[in-house]
């Protein structure tokens, strides 16, 4: 081979001694030597110069075999191990921590997987027998170009950003700061509480969410260790875990804690506005708080309504209220952030069962502020000032739909999936009115019941025996919801009723109340800035829904409650709980070591050429303009590789995946050179 | 040491013994994962494709397959992660520009289309992985060795001081 | 420049430089040197140099072993006459140096290697317009006369390149290698300064590629897509890559000043592949797997159809020392 610019790669045989290595063959309790002769596979890797032991085992990976593996490196000197057993999913850390007991750097160890891809798949003994062979060869190859590289470090600065003020953004920071860890919590909106705080009893304990609501909120307020911005906007997220550099803009309140006579204020101004608190179903001021209890306590100006004029600063003798208050920005270090921005509600499109048509169609969130007993009415069933004799409820708006049954959202996509909660929440909200409105009529048309959660089936057994009315409807064919052209009743809801056999049903109702579906928030610039993984339902993907459930690809970032998917209070704060413990666990090691697998750049050749700089799914690789170089960030490197097959001149390799590794392997596996271990 | 090297099979073996050797480049995510899932179903396929893992198929730089082709492999299999399915968001992008690029290199030259596999595999197919396998492998049969080195040594390339086979 | 063939010396070094399958460009770019060449001559006589005065074998077999110092050899060896020279020269050569892109990597005669020598007779002796050759003649290396037996060098069935069928000490890449660095590898050379005892070091040439000394920016956009030098007029200062010119600068080796680039037109890749990398081919494939503006496989697969050859494009220069090294 010609000698030109030394090889930039990391050699093999870490200190440039010679090989010796280890082979252990398990047997899996059979599932590897029924099929594959493995003492045979061990005598001939055992006559491979530099394998010093070739040996077989029942269960390498129990505890004896483990620890004969530690003792045969410590009593041999094995400066090389593999093991050809069960998929290195499995027990590649299993075996590389065994290494790390003995002495020997975790990573001069080579997993071979002779069961999932060799003696479960091959009918044939003897060409099982031979593969095996063939791919321990290919380790014995490669091993001797593996180095003995360390985890990365990288330091924690102890604090953590949590993005969203609701339930599960206070819960995780209540649970963060109790342990002493400070907290920045910032909430796009000027009041803390978010969804919950619009809630009046909930399921399954059918206490007042507020109530519940308010001693979380007290517990983060109260704790010195947590800072709190609301009315904060996303700008800018750069770095890395450990070190996550957030500009968030906050915009102004318009109106300080210290500021006195409130209620005259409010008077004051002329303009109004749709109360998005209740859901549109009454109006507000620009100048505003949404109920008795929120936090801050104090009102803020929404800048959209406010024109300015002023009648809200005289009211108050010109203390307080500053209208002219410009917005500003900060930046938050953090350790690590947590994600929990919450989800929205569908938002029926016009004429979707009548909403938007018919004055009597509602959403359930807006019979639940109705509900209220502090909400606008009062906690009495009144929609458009008339009583209600008979009420519906139309399960699955918005979810569970169908290609071919509902059109398609704007961007092209169906809410295909179930929102999970809202079946309890129609069947609770339907006892409710049941216990306080006796002879109400109620009818429930869903396509099926889905009262998964514990004790939520009582609901519907109770809704049962109250007498309400289900209905089942084939959801190829939704029902159909007109005016009621006797007048009776303002609706009639149209549907063929499976549990009567396909009796042709017509219904008069006063109010239909839709229970719609949970969707995913806008959170294009969310996912932008923290390359967050997606799912098809547009929320945010943890890594793995069991091993990693509560945690995004991308190093030190976190998901808390429902930005993850439909789930309830319930579900939200064991998420935020689940999440509040990870990040402590990370801030309290005060590092985090990474797997050092990463990609380097040889800069003796790199040309600057900055083709490379485009491919990071991670942003990881930017340019040094002195030295007209590509640089990685090695705590941002996720080892994919990519840019490494990417260079055009061969000026990046990846730890533990070096092109002399794997191409050891391809020529030892096609017996191109007798697999020799030597570096 | 020669009994060693005797007992893995090489096209320089007698026809009737030849078995095609086929390697299989597959990424840990996804693909490895569906090789794994095929194992633990138990499902049978030939033994004919040997497997090096990787962690994101955008890792497979071109020049690994040219490395399998000219050390004797009869074919090549590169699998990934479905397209948006890539556990490292974008990798697998790379490698669905790659590999038509490859193939229309290695067709230049010769090599049979049938003996370069690109296919995307997630971790579920496990179906899919073990018949990608047996097909690639009848297929390949079919074509017979390709004995790459064989037909350098044959041309009178190989009697000079620079003789290994590219790669080495 | 005399030749001293009876072992006369005067204390200058005997240099001489052969060619093979050669278009004459590299003999000629040893005068590119320019006024240098008054230096060189001295400190070396010239004792071997067919292109530009009459030497005849006989005299080289004559000179002892190693009686010159430097031997340059330019050209890809396509015949068994090439192949004895070579030989011969290795053995009457101290420092034996591949010089230029056909030497060092097969150059633009190694494109034929994709075809057999059967297909290329076929093309030269029989289908063609402008030649009568009724009695399907083709050349012979043995071939009975009256008189007795005639010789014709062996055509061989694939380029070589120099370092396939002798050892080589040194390697100067470039079509033709360009002037600076042929004196400093000159210079590096005969002052001993970069030792080699047949490793075939590669000199006259940087660790970077050409992007290095290419001065045109990058703005870091994808390839939309493929156009060639004839179908628009690139825009000035711009990265012509990224124009959607396949230009092989990312993947050729530096030392030439990217001097194609200065004239506007695309890196042909005539210095062969990086100092890390031994095909060329593969190094752009993996670089355009990042390049391409293709969101869909279907429009990647279009895309790649767009390129005119490929194979000819990335391995212009280079094919003796690709992967590939002969057609099926």
């Amino acid at each position: 081979m010609s000698q030109d610019a030394p090889r930039t790669q990391p050699s093999g045989n870490g200190g440039g001694e010679e090989p010796r290595i280890g082979v252990f063959i398990c047997h899996c309790g059979g599932n590897i030597s029924d099929v594959v002769d493995v003492k045979r596979v061990a005598e001939e890797i055992s006559r491979i110069p530099g394998v010093v032991i070739s040996t077989t085992h029942m269960f390498a990976c129990s505890d004896p075999g483990q620890a004969m593996i530690e003792q045969k490196i410590k009593e041999l000197n094995l400066n090389r191990v593999i093991v050809a057993a069960c998929s290195p999913s499995l027990h590649e850390l299993t075996f590389r921590r065994t290494l790390a007991r003995a002495g020997l750097n975790q990573y001069l160890y080579e997993h071979t997987n002779i069961r999932e891809q060799d003696s479960w798949v091959v009918n044939d003994k003897e060409l099982a027998t031979q593969k095996a062979t063939r791919l321990i060869r290919a380790a014995v190859a490669r091993v001797p170009h593996l180095a003995p590289l360390q985890k990365r470090v990288i330091p924690i600065h102890p604090s953590v950003l949590v993005i969203g003020g609701g339930i599960a953004g206070l819960t995780a920071a209540s649970c963060l700061a109790s342990r002493g860890i400070a907290v920045t919590l910032i909430e796009s909106s000027p009041f803390l509480g978010g969804r919950m705080s619009r809630l009046a009893g909930l399921f399954p304990t059918g206490k007042q969410a507020r109530d519940l609501l308010r001693p979380v909120m007290d517990a983060v307020i109260n704790n010195p260790k947590v800072t709190i911005h609301t009315n904060a906007e996303m700008i800018q997220s750069t770095g890395f875990i450990g070190n996550f550099r957030t500009t968030v803009r906050l915009l102004p309140r318009g109106v300080e804690a210290t500021v006195a006579n409130v209620q005259a204020a409010i008077d004051a101004c002329p303009e109004q506005t749709e109360d998005d608190f209740n859901f549109a179903l009454t109006k507000r001021k620009a100048i505003y708080f949404p109920y008795d209890g929120c936090y801050p306590s104090h009102p803020a100006i929404d800048w959209k309504s406010c024109t300015k004029c002023g009648k809200c600063v005289e009211a108050v003798g010109a203390k307080g209220i500053n209208l002219a208050e410009e917005p500003r920005e900060i930046e938050i270090q953090s350790g690590v952030i947590l994600i929990a921005v919450g989800l929205d509600l569908y938002q029926p499109r016009l004429g979707e069962y009548g909403f938007g048509q018919f004055r009597e169609v509602i959403s359930l969130a807006q019979l639940n502020r109705i509900l209220d007993p502090k909400g606008p009415t009062g906690g009495k069933l009144v929609v458009n000032g008339r009583q209600v004799r008979s009420i519906g409820f139309m399960h699955c708006v918005g979810s569970m739909q169908q290609k071919g049954v509902h059109p398609p959202g704007p961007d092209g996509r169906m809410n295909d999936y179930c929102s999970r909660v809202c079946c309890t929440a129609t069947l609770h909200a339907e006892t409710e009115l049941k216990t306080r409105y006796p002879n109400l009529q109620i009818y429930d048309f869903h396509e099926d019941i889905r009262t998964y959660g514990r004790w939520h089936e009582d609901y519907y057994s109770q809704a049962s025996e109250q007498g309400v009315a289900f209905v089942r409807f084939n959801p190829l064919r939704p029902p159909q919801v007109e005016r009621d052209p006797r007048e009776e009743m303002p609706l009639l809801v149209r549907t063929i009723d499976r549990l009567t056999f396909g009796e042709e049903l017509e219904v008069p109702l006063d109010v239909l109340v839709l229970a719609t579906g949970l969707v995913a928030r806008d959170m294009a610039r969310l996912v932008d800035l923290f390359r967050c993984s997606v799912g098809p339902d547009r929320f945010l993907l943890e890594v793995h829904p069991k091993l990693r459930p509560v945690e995004l690809a991308v190093f030190g970032l976190f998901l808390a409650g429902s930005v993850q998917g439909p789930m309830d209070t319930v579900e939200s704060t064991a998420g935020a709980a689940a999440a509040s413990a990870k990040a402590a666990t990370l801030i309290s090691q005060g590092s985090i070591e990474l797997d050092p697998f990463i990609a380097r750049i040889a800069e003796e050749v790199c040309s600057g050429c900055r083709i490379c700089l485009t491919v990071c799914p991670y942003d990881a690789i930017t340019r040094d303009d002195a030295k007209k170089v590509a640089v990685i960030n090695e705590a941002v490197c996720t080892g994919c590789g990519t840019c490494v097959a990417t260079c055009p001149c061969n000026a990046i390799t990846q730890f533990g995946f070096t092109d002399d590794e794997v191409k050891s392997e391809i020529l030892a596996l096609l017996a191109r050179v007798p697999a020799a271990a030597t570096a | 040491m020669t009994e060693t090297v005797a007992t893995v099979q090489t096209p320089q073996m007698t026809p009737a013994v030849w078995e095609p050797r086929i390697i299989g480049f597959l990424c840990y995510w996804c693909s490895y994962t569906g090789a794994d899932s095929a194992g633990t179903a138990r499902m049978k396929y030939p033994a004919n494709v040997d497997i090096i893992k990787v962690m994101c198929s955008g890792r497979i730089d071109p020049e690994l397959i040219a490395t399998a082709f000219a050390s004797g492999a009869d074919g090549v299999m590169v699998l990934g992660c479905h397209i948006g399915d890539c556990h490292y968001i974008s990798g697998n992008h790379k490698t669905m520009v790659r590999m038509p690029l490859m193939r229309r290199i290695l067709e230049d030259l010769g090599v049979e289309p049938e003996r370069f596999r690109h296919e995307w595999v997630s971790a579920a197919e496990g179906e899919k992985f073990s018949k990608l396998v047996t097909e690639i492998t009848e297929q390949v049969r079919e074509l017979g060795p390709l004995n790459w080195p064989q037909l350098m040594r044959e041309r009178g390339v190989g009697h000079g001081t620079d003789l290994r086979p590219w790669g080495e | 420049m005399g030749a001293n063939v009876q072992g006369q010396t005067n204390g200058k070094l005997k240099i001489g430089m052969y060619w093979a399958s050669s278009c004459g460009g590299c003999d000629i770019s040893l005068l590119e040197i320019g006024p240098r060449i008054l230096e060189l001559i001295q400190i070396a006589d010239v004792v071997l140099w067919p292109c530009v005065a009459d030497f005849k074998y006989r005299d080289v077999a004559d000179y002892p072993d190693g009686y010159m110092d430097v031997c340059f050899y330019n050209g890809g060896i396509r015949s068994s006459e090439q192949e004895e020279i070579a030989r011969l020269l290795r053995q009457k050569c101290k420092t034996l140096i591949g010089y230029g892109a056909c030497a060092v990597g097969g150059g633009i005669p190694a494109l034929a290697n994709f075809k057999s020598r059967a297909e290329i007779y076929d093309v030269v002796y029989h289908q063609n317009p402008t030649i009568d050759n009724r009695e399907r003649v083709e050349p012979e290396p043995l071939h009975e006369v009256p008189q007795g037996e005639l010789e014709l060098p062996e055509f061989y069935p694939a380029v070589l390149r120099l370092k396939d069928v002798v050892p080589v000490d040194y390697e100067i890449p470039g079509c033709p290698p360009q002037a600076d660095r042929v004196w400093e590898s000159i210079q590096a050379v005969v002052s001993g300064a970069v030792p080699s005892r047949n490793a075939a070091v590669r000199v006259g040439c940087f660790d970077k590629t050409v992007c290095d000394e290419c001065s045109r920016e990058k703005k870091l956009v994808k390839i939309k897509a493929f156009r060639r030098h004839h179908q628009f007029r690139p825009e000035p200062d711009w990265c012509l890559l990224e124009q959607g010119i396949l230009c092989m600068g990312p993947a050729t080796r530096s030392g030439c000043g990217a001097l194609c680039l200065k004239a506007d037109v695309a890196c042909e890749g005539c210095y062969g592949p990086p100092a890390n990398a031994e095909d060329q081919g593969t190094c752009m494939v993996g670089a355009l797997g990042a390049l391409l503006d293709a969101p869909t496989e279907d429009r990647a697969r279009e895309m790649v159809a767009e390129i005119a050859d490929p194979t000819g494009t990335f391995y212009r220069f280079s094919l003796s020392s690709s992967f590939m090294k002969l057609a099926k």
